[in-house]
């Protein structure tokens, strides 16, 4: 199952921002953790924590056939990440031989993979809204970027 | 006191086409509301249209979804429906979950979450689906009447209109004291008749609301919940006196027969067996109305409106011109399962939608046969309330209603809907003279001096035709036998 290459541009993207954020605020935890906890309490807000859950236990599942690197990581019954720090310890954007910003794959495909079912059940404009209340400050498609900041 | 002093309860819109009218106008404002019913009722979906049309920024709705349907899928689903706005979602329209403070807490921690995200939004609306779960966990400490009370009062006190949204069977509507804390208790009920499915909806108590009672149609399209009520919505609107305005045929000897024509707001009944030129006459009743910028409606269930027009055209009247000028609707209303009353609403919006003056219904059988078979029982009924409310209008209504022929009786409609008509008018097959020929008469007509003739008539190319003058040289005429007043033995007429 592959998912749009527009949801891996906006994992990508969300991993960028929160990249940027986590060096000001909690530079320890990693983008991914940090968009995952944020796309676990807007979710648990409207849908439970069972439901989250379960969602992200299957974007695990299919990531892990992409990422073998993720086979330790897993969700609690909170739909909280264990296992993710150890595979990042750090940072988990490093700098390309081009000079780019590279994210962890496994992150990326995570993610990927979360925002792709959110997309499957709630349709493009929900998953928008949900993600417009996690990060009031970013725009996410190109239409209205320059009404916030781009990710 | 007099009425200045009195509060004034404002109105909200449902948001369901229909269900305005059911409850009097609109939701009283900061009413408290219980929607029952089976699941698959429609329960949420009713709810949703009027999150969806009540909410604003400044004023938004609470959904509170506890246990029982995943949120994510009920919203996969819901947003499916045209009413749904996506963009009013989390400005207008909140979701929130509490299966995690059921699960983990009792009730009590349940009523101090919502106070909580109340207090935090101030809401014009809140629903809670379905606090029906929230009362199956076993320890509580607080029982749901104690809950819903409380609820009731601080949302009260908070402004907001809410619906309590819960699956109920039947049964338990008796003795429940939950249902008296509720100032609204819609009851959707859906049941299998043969079939189809049949859904009803039921305001049991609306405080303050001149709600009309009894159960009323409803279905689900992909606009989501449309309510059909019993009175159409008609009933508020004032009868118009009866007038003595005749109406024409456009065939003189008819009207001649009909005492200068059929009254305006008559129900006429046009009865014949098959080929005898029920649906000629009414083409041409509602052609001529046109002629005298009378637009109208033809309701048709056994042929196409195209059929329709093009066997117009060959009787020399031009059905398509008025069509396109919008002074005639030809509806053709042939799904199955329909429901009386969402038949009945659509012949309504049409002669509302085009201010018609005549309809013609072809035919009534035709119409029976379109239906539910569920709702074939109430087709008497429910044609009644049409027939009342449109007339009352001034909507004149000409119904078409094939008959078996008899050489025993002679019947006029296989429903017992005379007493419903107006007038009358028969149509039937004679045997005279080694042919098969045809005689019309004038049975009844309320109110007004009929002629009495046995007039026999033909279909040609100019429509119905009527010959001479009345049969007085034959007796027995309506028998389909008739005998000639020279002879006395019928086998000699028929030989």
């Amino acid at each position: 199952m592959t998912t749009p290459p527009r949801m891996r541009d906006l994992a990508h993207r969300l991993l960028a921002y929160e990249a940027v954020a986590g060096k000001t605020s909690e530079p320890l935890e990693s983008a991914t953790l940090r968009v995952y906890e944020k796309l676990r309490q807007g979710i648990c807000a409207f849908a439970g924590v069972a439901a989250f859950e379960s969602l992200a236990f299957r974007a695990l599942t299919q990531a892990k056939s992409e990422a073998p690197d993720l086979w330790a990581v897993q969700v609690a019954a909170d739909g909280s990440l264990r296992g993710l720090v150890e595979f990042e310890p750090k940072s988990n954007i490093e700098k390309n031989h081009a000079g780019e910003d590279r994210t962890g794959e496994g992150g990326i495909i995570l993610i990927t993979r979360l925002l792709g079912l959110l997309l499957l059940f709630l349709g493009e404009a929900l998953t928008l809204s949900l993600l417009r209340v996690k990060w009031p400050d970013a725009a996410f498609d190109d239409s209205n970027s320059e009404n916030g900041r781009k990710v | 006191m007099s009425t200045q002093d009195k509060v004034k309860i404002n109105k909200l819109p449902t948001g369901v086409p229909g269900l305005d009218e059911i409850v009097g106008g609109g939701l009283p404002e900061f009413s408290f509301n219980i929607i029952a019913g089976a699941p698959g009722s429609g329960k949420t979906t009713l709810a949703h249209q009027f999150v969806f049309t009540n909410a604003t920024p400044e004023r938004p709705a609470l959904y509170f979804t506890v246990l029982g349907e995943s949120a994510i899928k009920m919203l996969r689903y819901q947003q499916q429906y045209t009413f749904f706005d996506p963009a009013k979602l989390p400005d207008s329209i909140r979701f929130i979950n509490l299966s995690q403070v059921v699960l983990e807490k009792d009730l009590g921690a349940v009523l101090e979450e919502i106070t909580k995200e109340v207090e935090k939004a101030n809401p014009a609306v809140v629903v809670v689906d379905s606090f029906r779960t929230m009362v199956r966990k076993p320890q509580s400490d607080m029982d749901l009447q104690s809950f819903i009370q409380r609820l009731a009062l601080f949302l009260a006190s908070w402004q907001a209109t809410t619906f309590l949204i819960g699956e109920y069977a039947e049964e338990e509507l008796r003795d429940n004291p939950i249902f008296t804390v509720a100032d609204g208790l819609f009851w959707l009920r859906q049941t299998a008749e043969r079939n189809s499915i049949v859904r009803k909806l039921q305001i049991i108590k609306l405080r303050g609301q001149d709600s009309v009672p009894g159960l009323h149609t409803f279905r689900i399209t992909d606009a989501g919940v449309q309510a059909f009520s019993r009175t159409f919505g008609l009933t508020a609107r004032k009868r118009n006196p009866p007038r003595d305005r005749r109406l024409s045929f456009g065939i003189p000897e008819l009207d001649k027969m009909l005492d200068g024509g059929v009254r305006e707001g008559d129900s006429v009944l046009i009865a014949g067996s098959s080929g005898t030129g029920k649906s000629v006459l009414a083409t041409q009743f509602i052609a001529d109305g046109i002629r005298q910028g009378e637009p109208g409606i033809v309701a048709v269930f056994e042929e196409r409106p195209e059929a329709y027009a093009k066997r117009a055209a060959s009787l020399g009247l031009d059905l398509e011109t008025p069509q396109k000028e919008g002074e005639l609707t030809i509806l053709y209303l042939r799904p199955l399962d329909l429901s009386v009353d969402e038949t009945m609403q659509s012949i309504l919006d049409a002669v509302q939608k085009i201010g018609a003056k005549r309809l013609v219904i072809d035919s009534l059988a035709g119409f029976e046969m379109a239906l539910s078979p569920g709702f074939r029982a109430d087709f008497r009924e429910s044609l009644y309330r049409m027939i009342f409310a449109l007339t009352g209008i001034g909507v004149t209504i000409l119904s078409t209603v094939e008959v078996d022929e008899s050489f025993t009786e002679f019947p006029f409609s296989t429903y017992s809907i005379s007493f419903l008509c107006d007038d009358i008018i028969r149509l039937r097959y004679v045997s005279i003279d080694g042919q098969l020929r045809k005689i019309m008469v004038v049975i009844k007509m309320r109110g007004g001096n009929h002629a009495k003739d046995i007039r026999e008539y033909e279909i040609t190319s100019k429509g119905v035709v009527i010959l001479g003058k009345r049969l007085t040289e034959y007796q027995g005429l309506i028998s389909g036998i008739p005998v000639h007043s020279d002879r006395s033995d019928p086998k000699e007429e028929l030989s």
